[in-house]
């Protein structure tokens, strides 16, 4: 029935032991180019990064409508990253090269009804802020804008008199 | 058994599948044998087996894929050849699935290790599909399939 029958099946498990039989004795014999069976430590699997898509464009920390009704700031920093400053005008969404923004807090920025989003990040190279507003932009999102500088441009702006050390 | 499935021209549209399938899993083992770390390598990218079973796997598979080749081009236990490809097959395609839903931009490891291969996409998925159907064709209408398998039951029937 179906090409399946019992000796069908006694054929294919023998085949499967020879194959075991074969690939153990070949490794066995080979020496130079033969692998334990089990591996002593983990592979370094070099799986790349999600890449970001979409095009962005540079904005001054000085032309930021902060505080604007229609303006969505972001800091896509870590959380360590924000214990040396952070700003009450800006919501949280930390960028990881290796996690992608849930769909559920992509939804929750839509819902925010925002004419432009600005994102600031570290301001290193590659700065986490202008990587967040590609991702944001690759996954749909418009008139996305970086802060040139990241978060101590902004800190230059929203505190002029503080001391920024980047 | 009905009409079609007894239906003799099977034999010749199964030949040129399993020649066909049979080359393909040929060509497959053939670098994987002579490198089996790098074969490893792919394997633990798709990051679905455990460490233990890695290398085991690398060695073991190329070796199937050589015997099942090997079984299908001269028709010998042709079914349990097709049963074992259409395993291997459901297999491949499974771990492709998850790989493409992680997001893992790598190659398939199908034929070459270290970088020979295209990365995977929905088209290996659709390719390793039809090889699919090949071995399920093979496996349930190539029942008297021109080869070993023939010439024995000639003999049995004699």
């Amino acid at each position: 029935m179906c090409g399946l029958d019992r000796r069908t099946f006694r054929d294919a498990a023998i085949v499967v032991l020879l194959s075991v039989v074969a690939a153990l004795a070949f490794n066995a014999l080979r020496g130079d180019g033969a692998i334990p069976l089990v591996a002593k430590e983990a592979y370094r699997i070099l799986v790349p990064c999600p890449e970001p898509v979409g095009e962005v464009e540079p904005i001054q920390a000085g032309d930021v409508r902060w505080g604007g009704a229609r303006e969505l700031v972001l800091d896509a920093r870590l959380a360590h990253e924000r214990e040396a400053w952070r700003t009450d005008r800006a919501r949280h969404l930390a960028f990881d090269f290796l996690d992608p923004v849930s769909d559920e807090a992509l939804a929750d920025l839509v819902a925010s009804n925002a004419a432009r989003v600005v994102v600031f990040g570290d301001g290193l190279a590659p700065d986490s802020g202008q990587e967040l507003a590609r991702e944001l932009a690759g996954r749909g999102m418009v008139n996305v804008f970086f802060v040139q500088g990241g978060w101590s441009a902004v800190r230059a702006v929203l505190e002029p008199a503080a001391e920024v050390r980047p | 058994m009905s009409r079609f499935t007894a239906w003799r021209g099977h034999a010749w549209i199964g030949l040129p599948l399993r020649l066909y399938l049979g080359g393909v899993f040929l060509l497959a083992c053939h670098d994987k044998i002579l490198h089996p770390s790098g074969f490893a390598l792919d394997v633990a990218t798709y990051q679905l087996l455990p460490l233990q079973l890695v290398n085991l796997q690398a060695l073991v598979l190329p070796w199937l894929e050589l015997f099942v080749g090997l079984m299908l081009v001269v028709a010998f236990r042709t079914r349990a050849a097709a049963l074992l490809v259409n395993a291997m097959m459901v297999m491949f395609m499974a771990a492709l699935v998850w790989a493409l839903m992680q997001g893992l931009d790598m190659g398939c490891g199908c034929f070459a290790s270290e970088g020979g291969d295209d990365p995977i996409s929905w088209h290996t998925i659709v390719r390793d599909g039809i090889w699919l159907a090949m071995g399920l064709y093979i496996q349930l209408f190539d029942r008297r399939p021109l080869g070993l398998d023939r010439l024995f039951m000639r003999r049995n029937d004699a």
